[in-house]
């Protein structure tokens, strides 16, 4: 795929997602607003169960700021709907059109996911950019211009590595018609393991180093850890490689996936 | 341009027992069913032919259709498709190749038309002159071109189906599958597709194969057709050689001014032919093609004639015919 198609895939699709007003705003502002709500009493009830100053490394404040900058970035790592477009195409014969195009599907679908990323890039500057200015900066984290370009190069590994992560599993619809429910145990594994429900460093020491070793906090805690300064030049690109590393694995997995599966292809109906 | 051999194409599919007791039982342990769908099926179509493929539902059409178009792989035999294997998804075979499917929208829902049309253009890297052309020109034979802007899924059934065909003809593909183009569609816009393909064929010549139940699309675009029955090719001719072999018969029918005499006494009618219906304003009889002539002068002779037609039997009732022809031969 030629790099021009790739934007004009990536714009097509952010045109088609912002077209639906009420749709982008009751996101924007009442999903975001929902989940940090959820968060913050959550973290209210934990400080003041503990009565500690600071539970794994982060005061209340720090903790607040965590899960603000892992929900918004949460959404751009995952795009609105990655989760369930190539099962749905197999299941539904939408991979039919695909194709008869002479181009790759799975980049196609990629550069629209990306598209999709658009809305949830708006948000993330919309909602985010303030909330450090509100809450200060916490003990432990330091946003600058260093910290965000590093956290855009680990946003942009990470939104690849959810992608390849969703791919194989998404391709097993080519044998089970329905392949939902993996889909969800994915999401709840990567959701838990990758810091978006609780920060890693709340795992006892044994489960943090074996997920180091995992793709999962490359998902989340690593681009918001990036972000917010938490992280040395040494450690981003350890992270980096780490994830570069996964995604050729899950390049290798899935293209093995999609080649088996692709033979069983019916594209609905005999 | 199109050239198959032994074509086949087998899906295993599960199998499952009615019945609560039948779901039970597949969670463990599941039948598998394999069926031939498409059987050494062997044909080639030359460029600027129209070649109808027809069958009942389940007769094998779409499948053969997705493998010459390179969506899914046979499990026997070969096709080349301008020199390529479809299944093979060569990137020089996929700008060259069109499939059109009538119960199947390709078209982003969601957009303006002109913006799938856009996609296209860099999805097959039509250069902007030659893109700006073939719009112009395809928008204004599908008189659509006030159409362009709005989305797709707002649009009519007719006018989404224009929009799928300059979608899949932008890029001047070679070879066209149309795949029931026309279902669903009314009359006048069956026709406006009908004859927007013939115009399309003239001017561009691609080789095109299209399957349809509807029997106006495959007599008024083909002149050769392919039967398929049970996914087996049993017959690759003319149109008209069809007719001829398995309709020694015409229909006529002539509709009678209304007059104090009443209906028409069958006995005298009879003679003429073959009686399908006679009453006091409509008198249909099938006749032997040798004596239409005939009949048809001693009709307008006899009875008070207002107006008066000669048909050929249906393609569909044909079609049948052969199918049982075969059938006999084989028991």
């Amino acid at each position: 795929m030629t790099p021009r198609l790739f934007w004009h895939v990536c714009g097509v699709e952010a045109r088609k997602r912002m077209s639906y007003r009420v749709d982008f705003w009751l996101s924007s502002i009442g999903g975001f607003l929902a989940q940090l709500g959820v968060a913050y009493f959550i973290v209210l009830a934990l400080f003041h169960g503990s009565g500690r100053p600071t539970i794994g490394g982060f005061t209340f404040q720090g903790m607040i700021l965590y899960y603000a900058a892992v929900i918004l970035l949460g959404r751009v790592v995952r795009g609105t709907e990655a989760d369930q477009t190539i099962a749905q195409d197999i299941y539904e014969g939408g991979l039919t059109r695909y194709l008869l195009y002479p181009t790759s599907y799975t980049v196609f679908k990629y550069a629209q996911n990306v598209g999709t990323l658009v809305p949830a890039l708006l948000q993330l500057f919309l909602l985010g950019a303030w909330f450090p200015l509100a809450l200060g900066t916490p003990e432990g984290a330091r946003i600058t211009g260093a910290s965000i370009a590093m956290g855009v190069g680990a946003s942009v590994l990470a939104s690849v590595l959810y992608f390849l992560l969703v791919w194989p599993i998404q391709a097993i619809a080519f044998w089970a018609d329905n392949v939902w429910s993996l889909m969800l145990a994915h999401r709840i594994l990567a959701n838990l393991m990758g810091g978006l429900l609780v920060p890693l460093t709340l795992f006892p020491e044994w489960a943090q180093r074996a997920l180091a070793l995992l793709p999962f906090p490359l998902l989340f805690a690593f681009p918001v850890d990036a972000l917010l300064g938490r992280l040395d030049l040494h450690q981003w690109l350890k992270g980096i490689a780490l994830g570069l590393l996964w995604c050729t694995a899950l390049i290798v997995i899935g293209r093995a996936v999609w080649r088996r599966g692709d033979r069983r292809y019916a594209g609905v109906g005999i | 341009m199109i050239d198959v051999e032994n074509l086949g194409k087998t899906f295993s599919v599960h199998a499952k027992e009615p019945g609560l007791k039948g779901s039970l039982k597949a969670l463990f342990r599941r039948q598998v069913v394999t069926k031939p769908a498409v059987r050494d099926v062997r044909f080639h179509v030359d460029e600027g032919e129209i070649v109808g493929l027809v069958g009942a539902n389940g007769a094998g059409k779409t499948t053969l259709v997705k493998m010459l178009a390179g969506i899914i792989y046979p499990t026997a035999g070969d096709a080349r498709v301008l020199g390529f294997r479809p299944w093979e998804r060569d990137n020089r075979f996929r700008r060259q190749i069109a499939l059109i499917m009538g119960q199947k929208a390709q078209l982003w829902w969601d957009l303006p038309a002109e913006d799938c049309f856009l996609l296209l253009k860099e999805i097959y890297q039509i250069p902007q002159d030659r893109y700006r052309a073939a719009l112009d020109e395809l928008a204004t034979l599908l008189e659509v071109r006030t159409l362009l802007n709005i989305q797709i899924r707002r649009l009519s059934l007719g006018e989404r189906m224009k929009m799928e065909l300059i979608a899949a003809l932008l890029h001047r593909p070679r070879v066209v599958y149309l795949d029931e183009p026309t279902i669903g569609l009314d009359l006048t816009a069956q026709r406006a597709i009908r004859d927007f393909i013939l115009r399309y064929r003239e001017e561009h010549r691609p080789a095109m194969i299209v399957t349809s139940h509807y029997m106006e699309d495959i007599e008024r675009l083909c002149r050769r057709i392919l039967i398929l029955r049970e996914g087996e090719l049993v017959f690759d001719g003319s149109l008209e050689k069809v007719v001829r072999t398995y309709a020694e018969h015409k229909v006529v029918t002539a509709h009678l001014a209304r007059t104090e005499n009443g209906a028409p006494v069958s006995s005298d009618v009879e003679r003429l032919g073959q009686i399908e219906l006679c009453n006091d304003v409509t008198i249909r009889l099938r006749v032997e093609r040798a004596r239409v002539a005939e009949v048809a002068a001693e009709l307008l002779r006899r009875y008070p004639v207002a107006d008066i037609a000669i048909e050929e039997i249906d393609i569909g009732t044909i079609i049948e015919r052969i199918q049982r022809a075969r059938q006999e031969v084989r028991t």
